[in-house]
């Protein structure tokens, strides 16, 4: 990883932080990130832009985990094929996990990166946090 | 750090540290083998009969059933369970090695327990577990099953409960129908097919208890939203669930639900975004500026930094920013001397609650063996050097004042400041790890260890320390597998890791952390809602502990010795930690009969399930199995568990204690909502049948506010 970093450094700003926005968990084990705007962004972006991001984020979560009927036909379906559906087939929640993916990079192309920061998909963290990493900003001042 | 890459739970090949033991692989071979060689000959030599002589349907509708048992076990035995990669080493600095071993998160209005877990490397989510024989945390952990040699969790539920559904109608079916066949050729006995046919009538009809007791179990707790860690753990004892949605929702969830989808193994999508300066900034007020000013600069980056310096009101220098040390190619020297330079005496040790980072898939047994024994002499030879070398930092631990615990976040300034020097002082390789050759560390941590002993010895909650590192490897060599909270039978055996370390950090530490400014409040201030007393769960853990035999039942004062993960160089700094950490591990909780699958989940069921309003009579139905069922438990070692003469014990040991488990049956009647009835009903009739040899002290904690299960969670009940 060091030594990815210093070659990044080449290329991209160097990483000066990250910060870990945790998950919420009043409403159960449902996938639910904690809208509160971190300290360490105060000075680097909108905290309007960033509730609106995870509140998206969330919502997409949630649209992933109902219990609608998609699910339950899946479900049905998977259990007649005796889960060979499966090799073939996107379950419902990859398919959300996909439009997630796009959604994150999208948000990082226009909003987080022309501001120094960086979303990671949280499932690379196993849904756990998501990861903003700011980057250092050697414009302004020495440091 | 090598991210697990197995995306298969039982096929992932063994972490370096994991030697491949074959044993393993005994149980799921056995049931694979009586699976589909029972089933196949039932299809060869009875099933011709039977279509012959009745329906050619029947044949067909057992292939289906033993189809879809198949394809269930398959499922249940190679999916990953939910199994989480370990955390990066970055994201462990907001949690830096001063941070709490718990967190408590409000689920629903209840507080939960969040502990670390060393070896992952995060806090484990509400309803995770590690599994020490897989050694993953898993999500919405159920259990470790060695049938499918896999653990049971958030993906791989549905498939279990399937097959246990499925495989008790298929056992139904064959015996059902090998009877029919016997039946009709009670003069024909010595032919190859009734044989083979008897046979198989006699396997299935020994399975058949286990097996439909176990869907039972899996049934009622389907119903009700729990666990098997949590409902033997009896972390919902006494009453509420909050991941509970009702009975019928929760039977959707686990039946209807979207399959989750698995964290390990998936392609690293590298960022496409490339980032580089110059960057926008958003418009700063000034109320923002101000406020930047006041803040004690705790959470603040260096970006923030640059904008206080050039519009800087207050005539305090800043203090620094956290220690980001992880990235080379940053000027982190400057901080770290800066930190050093104008900071308080750094923090001592007091708050090192949890290990700091080391490599992962350790072998644990060597590392916190040595860890312990080192912390055991650090313990006895601590000199009496004060605690408070730096006053802020003192004053945000109240909790050590009041209570000695160690439990608490170290929040204040100099605390922050000691952590950026101490974690400054070993930043190289961009990577922050505490300083261990610290010499100022570890005397900070020696006194640390007096100043925390004496205060525990107040609450009489530590035993003699000395005897820590001298009886820990006895334990240890008997829990070495099944450490954090595996649910496979030898865990059952000593018990899983998270109930019995929370209940004991409980104990010993208070789970909150305070403020840092709230001393003098929060000295002496009231538990928070939803915390319970530290000694009602002791007192259970020491009633239930009595019923145990000796070479299995730890001293409750092995508080201390949480396995790490650990290197042993960098014990000192985790003796406050392995106090708050270690709890008097594995042995039996209440009704835990760590025998055979019925009976741990059968009786244990029954046994847990005490209302608060049958709070006085419960403490007997707690240890009726597990008294009956510890000694042989003892001799019922991981070896003697796969044997097939065990099978045959499985069955005499079912048929006893089903028969204090009879009235499993009218849970599932009325599974949703009706719980306090039946098993009012199950505990005076288990009252009845069994003699009550043990009375172990277990509070009532009916009408009580502040309930705890076994398992540490708290849970605050309006009465």
């Amino acid at each position: 990883m060091a030594e990815t970093h210093s070659l990044q450094d080449l290329r991209q700003a160097a990483v000066t932080s990250k910060v870990f926005v945790q998950r919420d968990y009043t409403s159960g084990t449902i996938c639910k990130f904690q809208t509160k705007f971190p300290a360490e962004l105060e000075s680097r972006m909108d905290k309007q832009q960033f509730e609106e991001t995870i509140q998206t984020l969330n919502n997409l979560y949630a649209e992933a985990e109902k219990l609608g009927g998609r699910s339950y036909l899946e479900g049905c379906l998977a259990c007649l094929t005796a889960y060979t559906i499966f090799l073939c087939m996107e379950t419902h929640y990859e398919k959300v996990l996909k439009k997630i993916a796009k959604y994150i990079q999208e948000q990082n192309e226009k909003i987080y990166a022309p501001l120094g920061l960086l979303l990671t998909d949280p499932i690379e963290r196993g849904l756990r946090v998501v990861e903003i990493t700011i980057f250092e900003d050697r414009s302004i001042g020495s440091r | 750090m090598p991210v697990g890459l197995s995306v298969d739970g039982a096929l992932g090949y063994p972490s370096p540290s994991r030697p491949f033991r074959p044993s393993r692989y005994v149980p799921v071979s056995a049931a694979t083998a009586f699976l589909v060689g029972a089933s196949t000959l039932f299809l060869c030599f009875t099933c011709p009969w039977l279509a012959e002589r009745f329906s050619s349907s029947i044949p067909l509708y057992n292939v289906v059933v033993f189809l879809f048992t198949l394809a269930n076990f398959c499922m249940a035995t190679f999916m990953d369970p939910g199994i989480f990669p370990r955390a990066e080493e970055d994201e462990d600095k907001e949690d830096d090695f001063r941070a709490p071993l718990y967190k408590t998160v409000e689920v629903r209005g209840i507080q939960v327990r969040m502990k670390w877990c060393s070896t992952c490397r995060f806090y484990r989510p509400p309803r995770c577990s590690h599994c020490s024989v897989c050694d993953n945390c898993v999500e919405e952990f159920d259990h470790h099953c060695p049938w499918v040699n896999n653990c049971i969790g958030r993906r791989n539920y549905r498939y279990f409960f399937l097959f246990l559904l499925s495989l008790t109608t298929h056992i139904m079916n064959v015996f059902g129908f090998s009877l029919l066949y016997i039946l009709h050729h009670t003069k024909h006995l010595d032919q190859v097919d009734s044989g083979v046919t008897m046979a198989v009538m006699c396997v299935s009809g020994l399975f058949f208890v286990p097996v439909a007791g176990l869907t039972g179990f899996h049934i009622v707790l389907v119903a009700r939203g729990r666990t098997t860690n949590e409902q033997v753990t009896g972390k919902f004892r006494g009453g509420v669930n909050p991941f509970t949605h009702g009975c019928l929702k929760n039977i959707a969830h686990v039946l209807c639900g979207s399959q989750a989808p698995r964290y390990l193994g998936r392609l690293r999508k590298p960022h496409s975004v490339e980032v580089q300066p110059p960057f926008l900034r958003p418009p700063l007020s000034e109320a923002q500026l101000e406020a930047k000013a006041v803040d004690n600069g705790i959470q603040q980056s260096k970006s923030s930094l640059e904008i206080m310096e050039s519009q800087s009101t207050d005539a305090d220098p800043p203090p620094p920013p956290k220690p980001e040390h992880r990235y080379p190619g940053m000027p982190h020297t400057q901080n770290e001397e800066c930190s050093l330079l104008t900071e308080a005496p750094p923090t001592p040790s007091l708050y090192k609650y949890r290990p700091s980072y080391s490599s992962p898939g350790k072998n644990h047994t060597a590392s916190t063996h040595s860890s312990k024994m080192s912390r055991g002499n650090s313990m006895t030879e601590s000199p009496s050097v004060p605690v408070t070398t730096g006053q802020p930092s003192y004053r945000s631990d109240p909790s050590l004042s009041s209570r000695g615990g160690a439990g608490c976040r170290g929040g204040g300034e100099g605390g922050k400041a000691g952590s950026g020097g101490l974690g400054g002082a070993s930043t190289f390789g961009g990577r922050s790890y505490p300083s261990f050759t610290d010499t100022l560390l570890q005397s900070a941590a020696a006194s640390c260890s007096s100043s925390l002993r004496s205060a525990h010895t107040a609450h009489n909650a530590l035993g003699p320390l000395i005897s820590e590192g001298t009886t820990s490897t006895s334990y240890k060599s008997l829990a070495n597998q099944t450490r954090n909270g595996s649910l496979s039978y030898e865990s059952l055996l000593t018990h899983s890791e998270s109930p019995e370390f929370e209940s004991a950090a409980h104990e010993l530490s208070p789970p909150r952390p305070h403020p840092p400014h709230s001393l003098s409040t929060a000295a002496g201030a009231p538990p928070i809602s939803g915390y319970t007393s530290p000694f009602l769960s002791a007192q259970q853990r020491e009633g239930s502990l009595q019923a145990c035999p000796a070479p299995l039942r730890p001293s409750p004062n092995r508080a201390f010795l949480r396995p790490t993960s650990s290197p042993p160089s960098r014990a000192p700094p985790l003796s406050p930690r392995a106090r708050s950490l270690g709890s008097p591990p594995p042995g039996p909780a209440p009704g835990h009969t760590p025998l055979g699958k019925s009976l741990s989940y059968a009786g244990g069921a029954e046994l847990q399930h005490r209302p608060s309003s049958s709070g006085g009579g419960t403490p007997m139905q707690n240890n009726t199995v597990s008294f009956f069922l510890q000694p042989m438990a003892t001799l019922l070692s991981l070896e003697f568990l796969y044997t097939p003469s065990i099978f045959l014990f499985f069955f005499l040991l079912c048929s006893l204690s089903l028969r204090s488990s009879a009235f499993f049956c009218p849970p599932l009647l009325l599974p949703c909502g009706h719980k306090d009835d039946s098993v009012s009903v199950l505990s005076s009739t288990i009252k009845q049948n069994v003699a009550n040899h043990n009375t172990p002290s277990h509070k009532p904690v009916g009408g009580v506010k502040k309930v705890t299960g076994v398992g540490g969670t708290t849970y605050g009940i309006s009465v």
